[in-house]
C-alpha cells in the first residue's frame, strides 16, 4: 500500500512537522491520555499548525516550548497538576498563552471558571475538528 | 327409820323430820314431877357424892364426866344416866356446837358414849330452847333417829348446865321401864348436880388450858434447848471442821488452844501446842508487829478486833497470808479467841484475776475497735487507744467528757433521754449489740459506726463500755457491692440478658429481675420448672422437657434456643446458657444467663431478606455517583475516534492526498472504538443486576479492569494510584463482579478521604499478596484523613458514614460481600496518615460452586481484546 517504507514514511512526516515549525504557529498539548496526545498532532498539521504534546502540565512548564506556544491546548483533570492550575501558574509567570481546554467530563462548573480566567474556550471530548480550528482561530487572533 | 343407829354408837348427826312425828308437848310430862309423890332427900348421899367427884376432879380430871354420871344414877337410881356437851368437831366442848355429843354415859346406856344428838331437833335442844329442866317420855317418838338406840326411854329427866351464863350442855337420867318414875326429889337432886357440873367444867376446862400451856412452854424450851444444843454443836462443828483455824490466845503472846485448821495452816502439830511452842507473838513477822499492836489496842478498847490481812511464819519459815480476827472473852482482860482464814487460794485466785484484767486490759488497749466506758452520768471514764485512732481524740482528754462528744449534735438529745429513761426505767431504746449509728470525729466528720455496749453493776452505780467499730469501709464496699448489683441489674436490662440459678436437688430457683421482666411475671411469683413450662412455646416443650431432664442427670456447660409464648401471642427467641457448678453442700446448682434475642432474630432475618435488595442497591447508588467518570472514561476514546476520523478525511481530502496518513488515523480510530467498547461492555457487567457467578479468577486482573473504570475518577481528584500487583497471586474462587464491586468501592473511599488533603501527594497504593493458608490479601492505603479508632467497627455498619454526602452503606456491602465469600473485611489506621482497608479471601472457600459453565457470560479484557 505504501509508496515508501514505513521508516521512510515516518522519516518524511517528521520533516514536514519539523519544517513546518519554523514557520507554522506552535501549538502544544497537554493531556495525559494517550490517545490524545496521538491524535491532536496530526489534526493540528492537517490545519497547518506545528504540534508539541505533553503528559502532563509539569512535563510542559519544564520544556523549552512554553514562550513558542502560541495556543496551549489542555486537558482539565490529570494525576498531578491540573489544567486550571497550570492556567493559574501560567498567569503567575506572566506566560499569558491563550489556552483551549478540552474535558470529558461534562461538568457545568468547570467551564465557566476556566473561561472566567482568561481561557478562550472549553470544548467537551469529542469534539468536531471545525470547533476546534473555530476555537485556535480565534486564539490566535487575539495574540 | 332403819337405816339409823345400826351400831350402838352411830346416832347421825343430821336427820329430817318425818311426816306425822309426834309434837313436843305429846313427848314432854314435866309437871308430873310436881304431881308425883316424892321420896324424902337422902343429905348424906348426896354429900358422899359431891366429895367422890371432888376428889375425882383433883385426882383425875379426865375422869371428871364419867364420876359424874356414875353420881346421877347412883343418886337417882336411874337406869342410865350420862352427860351431852355441845361440840363442833364432835369430840372436843364448844358453845358454840351444833351438836351433843356424849363423853360419859354410865348404866344401860354406857355402849352409846361418844354419840350424840343434833343441837336443833333433840331433847337436849329442846332442854336449852326452854331453859329449864324438862321430863321426856319416850322422846324417840318425836326424834325417831334415836329408836334404834336401845333399851328406848321410858322417861328422861334432863337438866341443863351453863359456863359463864351460857348453856353449854345438858346432864340427864334415863328409866328405861316403869320400875320408877321421876320425882320432885330428882329434880333438886339434878340442879343441884348440873351446878357442879358447871363448876366441874369450869375447873375442867381451866385445867386443859393450863395443861395446853404447859404443853406449850414445855416445847418452847424443848426447842431452846435443841436450838442452844445445835449451836453448840454448829460451833463445835466449825471449830473441827477445821474451815477455819480457830485459836485460844491470850495477850502474852501464847496459844492455847488450837483446831487443826490452825495447826495446819501454820505446819506445826498438837504436841508442838502442847509443848507451847505455838506462839502468835513469835509466828508474826517483825513487819507485822506493828499492825499487832493496832488490833491490841482496839481489843483493849472494845474487846474485839476487826478482821486484818497479815502474814504469820509457817514451822518451816515459809510464809502464809492469813485474815485475822477476834475477841476477848467477856470478863477477861487477857484471853481471847480468833479466828484464822488461810488466803494462799484467794491470794492465789486474786493474782490469776489481776492476770485476767491483764489480759483484758491488753486487749481493750490493742483492740481496732474503740473502747470507751462510761459511767451512770454519761461521762467517759475510759478510752482505749484505738479511740484516738477513730476519733481523732487522745483518749486522756476524753475522760471525764460526755460520751455526746462523739456523735452528731443532732442525736445528742435523743441518747440523753434514752440514756435517761433506761437508767429510771430500764427499758433500752436501742438495740445494744451491734446497732448502726452516726459517730462524729474530732475533725467533725461524721462517720458510720457499729456500736455494741455492756453494762456492769456496782456498788450500785451502773456502768456501761461500749465497742465502737468505725464501718465506713464496710459501708462503702457495701455502696460499691449495690452500686456493682445495680450496674449489673442494668447491663442485664440494656443487653436484654437475665440470669437465674437452679438448684436442682431442692428445685429452688432464683431469678434475676431482668428475667422477670423477660418473661413478664410478677416478681413476687416463685419461680417453678411449671410455671417457666407454661410460657415455653408449645413446639419447644419438647425440646425443654429434654433440656431439664439432661440438666438433671449431668452437670456440663448447656446452651440452647428456645422461643416463648406470651400471654399476648407474641413470641421471644431466647438464647440461653447454663454452667453447673456445685454449691457449699455439693449439691448440683446451674448459674445461668438468659438472653432475649428477639430483636436480633428479628433484625436478622430482615437483614437477609434485605441484603440482596441491598447490594443491588449499592450498586445502583455507585452507578450513579459514577456516571461522571463513566462519562469521562466513555468520552476519552470516543474524543480520539472523531479527531481520528477527522484528521483521516482531512488527510484524504488533500492535494494529494496523505493516504499514509488517513491510514494510521483510520487505524487508531478502530482501535478507540474498541477500547470504548470494551468499557461499555465492562460497566454492563460491573452494573447489572445479576445473581452472583462462581469462577475461578485472577484477582489482578479484576482489579486491573476496576482501575482502568475509576482511573479518571481517580486523576480527577488528583489521587496519585501506585498498583502494587504480586506476580505469583493465586487464583481465587468467587463471584468476580462482586469482589469487583467491593474493590471499586474502597478505591472510592480512598479517594474520598484524601479529597481534603492538600499539604501532601493524595498516593493511594494497592497491593495484593498471597497470605499463608492458601489466601490472598488485598489492601487499599491512603493518606487521608483516618478515622477515629472507636469508630473502627462503626464503619461496616450500614448508614455509617464520615462523609458530608453519600450514603455510606458500601462498606457494610462490602463487607458482606467479603464476608459471603468465606473471608473478612477490615480496616486499620497507618502509621502515618490515613487508613489501610484489607480484605483476605481463600482461594477456595468451601460452599461456594464453581459454575463453569456459566462463567462464559462474565466478560473480562481478556475476552474483548
Amino acid at each position: 500500500m505504501d509508496a515508501l517504507p514505513r521508516e521512510a514514511h515516518s522519516y518524511a512526516m517528521e520533516l514536514r512537522q519539523v519544517g513546518r515549525a519554523v514557520d507554522r504557529p506552535l501549538i502544544s498539548v497537554v493531556d495525559d491520555d494517550e490517545s490524545v496526545r496521538e491524535s491532536l498532532p496530526d489534526l493540528l498539521g492537517e490545519f497547518g499548525f506545528a504540534a508539541r504534546t505533553f503528559s502532563s502540565p509539569e512535563e510542559f512548564l519544564a520544556s523549552d516550548c512554553v514562550d513558542r506556544t502560541r495556543c496551549l491546548i489542555l486537558d482539565v483533570a490529570m494525576p498531578g497538576m491540573s489544567g486550571p492550575e497550570l492556567q493559574r501558574e501560567l498567569k503567575l509567570r506572566r506566560r499569558e498563552i491563550p489556552i483551549v481546554f478540552i474535558t470529558a467530563q461534562r461538568e457545568e462548573t468547570v467551564r465557566p471558571q476556566v473561561l472566567e480566567q482568561g481561557a478562550i474556550e472549553c470544548l467537551f471530548k469529542p469534539f468536531s475538528d471545525t470547533a476546534l480550528l473555530d476555537a485556535l482561530n480565534a486564539a490566535l487572533r487575539v495574540h | 327409820m332403819s337405816g339409823y343407829g345400826k351400831s350402838t354408837n352411830d346416832v347421825p348427826l343430821e336427820g329430817s323430820i318425818p311426816t306425822g312425828t309426834a309434837p313436843l308437848e305429846s313427848i314432854l310430862c314435866t309437871e308430873e314431877l310436881q304431881r308425883r309423890p316424892s321420896r324424902p332427900p337422902d343429905y348424906e348421899k348426896e354429900n358422899r357424892a359431891l366429895v367422890k367427884l371432888v376428889s375425882a376432879l383433883a385426882d383425875s380430871p379426865g375422869t371428871i364426866f364419867q364420876t359424874l354420871a356414875e353420881t346421877i344414877q347412883d343418886i337417882t337410881q336411874c337406869d342410865s344416866a350420862g352427860l351431852s356437851l355441845l361440840t363442833k368437831d364432835g369430840k372436843k366442848p364448844h358453845v358454840e356446837g351444833q351438836r351433843f355429843y356424849w363423853p360419859a354415859i354410865c348404866g344401860m346406856w354406857n355402849p352409846h358414849v361418844g354419840g350424840g344428838t343434833p343441837r336443833n331437833f333433840g331433847p337436849c335442844g329442846d332442854v336449852l330452847d326452854q331453859n329449864r329442866t324438862l321430863l321426856f317420855t319416850h322422846f324417840e317418838r318425836r326424834y325417831p333417829y334415836l329408836m334404834p338406840v336401845s333399851p328406848t326411854a321410858e322417861e328422861c329427866l334432863l337438866v341443863p348446865f351453863y359456863v359463864d351464863g351460857k348453856a353449854v350442855g345438858t346432864i340427864w337420867g334415863i328409866m328405861h321401864s316403869e320400875r320408877r318414875k321421876f320425882d320432885a326429889e330428882d329434880d333438886r337432886v339434878m340442879a343441884s348436880l348440873g351446878k357442879f357440873a358447871s363448876s366441874a367444867y369450869q375447873s375442867w376446862m381451866h385445867i386443859e388450858d393450863l395443861e395446853i400451856q404447859v404443853a406449850k412452854r414445855e416445847k418452847a424450851e424443848a426447842e431452846v434447848r435443841d436450838l442452844a444444843s445445835g449451836l453448840e454443836a454448829k460451833i463445835r462443828r466449825l471449830v473441827e471442821a477445821n474451815v477455819v483455824g480457830i485459836v485460844m490466845w491470850n495477850l502474852e503472846g501464847t496459844i492455847t488452844g488450837a483446831n487443826e485448821a490452825f495447826l495446819h495452816t501454820v505446819q506445826y502439830d498438837r504436841e508442838d501446842l502442847a509443848a507451847g511452842r505455838v506462839r502468835w507473838k513469835d509466828l508474826t513477822p517483825p513487819e507485822w508487829s506493828d499492825r499487832d499492836e493496832r488490833a491490841i489496842g482496839q481489843l483493849k478498847a472494845t474487846g474485839i478486833f476487826q478482821p486484818f490481812e497479815k502474814e504469820f511464819f509457817r514451822k518451816d519459815g515459809g510464809r502464809v497470808p492469813i485474815l485475822l480476827g477476834g475477841a476477848l472473852f467477856e470478863g477477861s482482860g487477857n484471853e481471847g479467841v480468833a479466828f484464822v482464814l488461810d488466803l494462799t487460794e484467794q491470794k492465789r485466785q486474786e493474782s490469776a484475776r489481776v492476770y485476767s484484767e491483764e489480759r483484758y486490759r491488753v486487749v481493750v488497749e490493742t483492740a481496732s475497735d474503740a473502747v470507751v466506758n462510761v459511767d451512770d452520768k454519761g461521762s467517759i471514764v475510759f478510752a482505749n487507744p484505738a479511740t484516738a485512732t477513730i476519733f481523732g481524740y487522745d483518749p486522756a482528754e476524753l475522760a471525764g467528757k460526755p460520751l455526746t462528744l462523739l456523735m452528731p449534735e443532732y442525736m445528742r438529745e435523743l441518747h440523753q433521754t434514752g440514756f435517761k429513761r433506761y437508767l429510771a426505767t430500764g427499758r433500752r431504746h436501742m438495740n445494744w449489740q451491734g446497732t448502726e449509728l452516726t459517730a462524729l470525729r474530732k475533725n467533725g466528720e461524721e462517720f458510720p459506726v457499729e456500736v455494741s455496749f455492756g453494762e456492769i453493776t456496782r456498788d450500785g452505780h451502773k456502768t456501761f463500755t461500749g465497742f465502737l467499730r468505725d464501718i465506713s469501709k464496710r459501708k462503702q464496699a457495701e455502696q460499691a457491692l449495690r452500686r456493682s448489683e445495680a450496674f449489673l441489674a442494668e447491663a442485664q436490662h440494656l443487653s436484654h440478658t437475665g440470669s437465674f440459678s437452679w438448684r436442682v436437688a431442692t428445685g429452688e430457683i432464683t431469678w434475676s429481675e431482668q428475667l422477670y421482666r423477660i418473661y413478664e411475671l410478677e416478681n413476687s411469683v416463685p419461680v417453678t420448672l411449671d410455671l417457666i413450662r407454661t410460657r415455653v412455646h408449645p413446639e419447644d416443650l419438647t425440646l425443654y422437657e429434654r433440656m431439664v431432664e439432661e440438666a438433671r442427670i449431668g452437670a456440663s456447660d448447656f446452651e440452647w434456643q428456645y422461643r416463648l409464648l406470651m400471654p399476648d401471642h407474641s413470641i421471644k427467641y431466647m438464647h440461653a446458657l447454663a454452667r453447673p457448678t456445685r454449691d457449699q453442700d455439693g449439691q448440683l446448682e446451674y448459674i445461668a444467663a438468659v438472653q432475649d434475642v428477639t430483636a436480633r432474630r428479628l433484625a436478622e432475618e430482615a437483614r437477609d431478606k434485605a441484603r440482596s435488595e441491598l447490594t443491588h442497591v449499592a450498586r445502583v447508588t455507585t452507578l450513579g455517583t459514577l456516571t461522571a467518570s463513566i462519562a469521562h472514561e466513555l468520552n476519552q476514546p470516543l474524543s480520539g475516534i472523531v479527531t481520528n476520523a477527522s484528521t483521516c478525511l482531512r488527510m484524504l481530502a488533500a492535494d494529494p492526498p496523505n493516504v499514509d496518513g488517513a491510514r494510521e488515523t483510520a487505524r487508531r480510530t478502530i482501535r478507540d472504538a474498541n477500547r470504548a467498547s470494551e468499557m461499555i461492555t465492562r460497566l454492563r457487567a460491573l452494573f447489572s443486576k445479576k445473581s452472583a457467578v462462581i469462577q475461578s479468577m485472577d484477582l489482578n486482573e479484576a482489579i486491573r479492569e476496576v482501575i482502568a473504570l475509576s482511573l479518571s475518577e481517580l486523576q480527577k481528584n488528583r489521587v496519585i494510584l501506585r498498583p502494587e500487583l504480586a506476580h505469583d497471586l493465586p487464583l481465587v474462587t468467587g463471584d468476580r463482579v462482586q469482589l469487583q464491586q467491593v474493590i471499586l468501592n474502597l478505591l472510592r473511599n480512598a479517594s474520598d478521604a484524601m479529597s481534603t488533603i492538600d499539604d501532601r501527594p493524595r498516593d493511594l497504593l494497592i497491593r495484593t499478596e498471597p497470605e499463608d493458608n492458601d489466601r490472598v490479601r488485598l489492601s487499599v492505603s491512603d493518606v487521608g484523613i483516618g478515622f477515629e479508632p472507636q469508630a473502627a467497627d462503626k464503619l461496616f455498619e450500614a448508614f455509617y458514614t464520615t462523609k458530608n454526602e453519600g450514603m455510606g452503606i458500601g462498606l457494610s456491602v462490602s463487607r458482606s460481600i467479603v464476608e459471603h465469600h468465606h473471608g473478612r473485611l477490615w480496616a486499620t489506621p497507618n502509621n502515618g496518615p490515613g487508613v489501610t482497608f484489607s480484605f483476605s479471601i481463600p482461594c477456595r472457600p468451601e460452599g461456594l460452586t464453581s459454575d463453569g459453565t456459566r462463567a462464559g457470560r462474565i466478560p473480562s479484557v481478556s475476552d474483548a481484546a
